[in-house]
């Protein structure tokens, strides 16, 4: 893939639309199947993944010209792995509210494949602006993914939101599983797949 | 040859930054990472005690920690305890050594401030010099001791227990004669809205006052919580409907002696809460029995 020609605008509406990591790749399947149980879990992953991708991508496009093509992938795994020990951190000494909520989260990102793969597909081929932008919208639409997911499982798991009781009951306590969220992924990817093709079906009939 | 060499060097030089980054920023963090560390395992412990910012402690609440060891000296284990005792107007810290019965060994003065012996590496380095090899001793667990002037008035018991998933962490806090002031669970990994719900107020509240003759025989029902003692239950952080002063006093004596009303469709987490409480009391109650014993025999001026 040469350079990427796309806009600013394109490249974060890419990661949340067209690219979704969860939704149209099928990357990080074990947070969102696992992690999405509710709002609130989905929005703390969601923003720590946000953190990491942005950093990551930005120091892979700096320093992809000193990379020996050979151990690429080592070193996105140390590079992951070096931001999200940073983060850790840094909100556990300096932001402990943020950290009680967050730390669990922030600790399972090494091994999430979406940021290894952003890194290999795009990062090391792009300049530092276009990887930051690509960046964000990668964060934004993981997040997206998994707000999405939360807000179905815990409404329909927990008859909560946010940790609000909205509806009152347990309508099913099913969805609170991780079976659940196979199906929950599953219907969401059919939703998306659905809407391209009535997309391309409307530009085509222009 | 070329090739390799060069994949290795480039591996190493990654690796080095990596670890220079990590190591420079962790350098950096580590003061402020263990003081919040610090500041919240206090606020648990004020918490299980009643005190909060509207209501703090007051100044004569003194918390002392005692540390329990394991000490091995050839095929004989004894039980070593790092007491805070009375020295001049500060505190002094002694080892005291019992066998596993509850006899008293020996005792000895250890070279401690406050300060280092809050540390494990601090007090290991003091340990050392009285314990000489082949003995060899090994840190076991920590209990708090919060006084109230010269009276005793809570123990705090950190503990751990597997869970459904991993295992949960705790503070306990247990009134001199062993009843339940208060469970906190500070780390779980449950699963979220089902085991996870043992942290809610309408399940670890349950534990609140209970008292030792019952939770020696605690059990776990599965039976729906009833609508007023969940009201109960929940009434301290000022959610859910708010009840008659007069009536909190009938609900708290209608359900003391009651089991522990398990979670839906959590019934393993609600039973490994359960009964990792009850260990930790039962066994904490006959330890600190023993130790009691020993400190009044011997006439060991502790500072609790």
């Amino acid at each position: 893939m040469p350079a990427t020609t796309k806009t600013n605008f394109q490249l974060v509406s890419n990661g949340i639309l067209n690219e979704n990591p969860i939704f149209r790749l099928a990357l990080s399947m074990c947070p969102a199947v696992g992690i999405s149980t509710t709002v609130m879990n989905g929005l703390m992953l969601g923003v720590a993944v946000l953190f990491v991708q942005v950093f990551s991508s930005c120091t892979i496009a700096a320093i992809k010209n000193h990379i020996h093509p050979r151990i690429r992938i080592p070193t996105y795994t140390l590079t992951i792995a070096t931001w999200v020990t940073v983060i850790d951190l840094v909100l556990a000494a300096y932001m402990p509210a943020a950290y009680k909520e967050m730390g669990i989260f922030v600790k399972l990102i090494v091994a999430f494949a979406i940021i290894t793969m952003r890194l290999e597909i795009f990062a090391c081929k792009n300049s530092v602006p276009a990887s930051f932008w690509d960046g964000i919208g990668m964060g934004l639409g993981f997040m997206f993914g998994m707000v999405t997911l939360g807000f179905v499982r815990e409404l329909l798991g927990m008859g909560t939101l946010l940790g609000y009781n909205v509806l009152g009951f347990r309508p099913l306590l099913f969805f609170v599983l991780p079976a659940a969220g196979f199906f929950c992924v599953g219907i969401m990817m059919a939703m998306f797949n659905y809407m391209e093709i009535v997309y391309n079906r409307s530009k085509r009939a222009k | 040859m070329k090739q390799i060499i060069r994949i290795t060097i480039g591996l190493t030089v990654s690796c080095l930054i990596a670890a220079l980054v990590m190591g420079s920023v962790f350098v950096i963090t580590d003061k402020a990472k263990k003081h919040n560390e610090h500041v919240n395992v206090q606020e648990t412990m004020l918490g299980l005690l009643g005190y909060t910012k509207s209501h703090p402690a007051p100044s004569d609440l003194k918390l002392y920690s005692l540390y329990r060891y394991i000490i091995t000296d050839g095929d004989v284990s004894m039980l070593g305890y790092v007491l805070p005792v009375v020295k001049g107007d500060g505190v002094g810290y002694q080892l005291t050594v019992m066998d596993l019965d509850g006899r008293f060994v020996s005792q000895s003065p250890l070279r401690l401030t406050p300060d280092e012996a809050s540390e494990s590496t601090g007090r290991t380095a003091a340990l050392q010099e009285v314990l000489k090899p082949p003995k060899a001793f090994m840190y076991t667990d920590a209990t708090i001791v919060a006084n109230l002037g010269k009276k005793r008035l809570a123990y705090l018991l950190p503990g751990e227990f597997p869970g459904f998933k991993t295992f949960i962490h705790v503070m306990l806090a247990l009134d001199p004669s062993f009843d339940i002031l208060g469970l906190e669970i500070t780390e779980q990994e449950e699963d979220p809205g089902l085991g996870a719900e043992i942290k809610q107020d309408y399940f670890k509240n349950q534990f609140k006052g209970k008292p030792f003759e019952k939770i020696k025989d605690l059990h776990v029902v599965k039976e729906p919580l009833p609508e007023e003692y969940k009201a109960y239950l929940e009434h301290e952080r000022g959610n859910g409907s708010p009840i008659p002063t007069g009536e909190l006093e009938t609900i708290r004596s209608k359900y003391q002696d009651k089991d522990i009303y398990a979670l839906t469709g959590a019934t393993i987490s609600s039973k490994a809460v359960t009964d990792g409480v009850k260990n930790m009391v039962a066994k904490f109650a006959y330890r600190i029995n023993r130790l009691d014993a020993v400190i009044s025999d011997q006439h060991i001026p502790v500072a609790f």
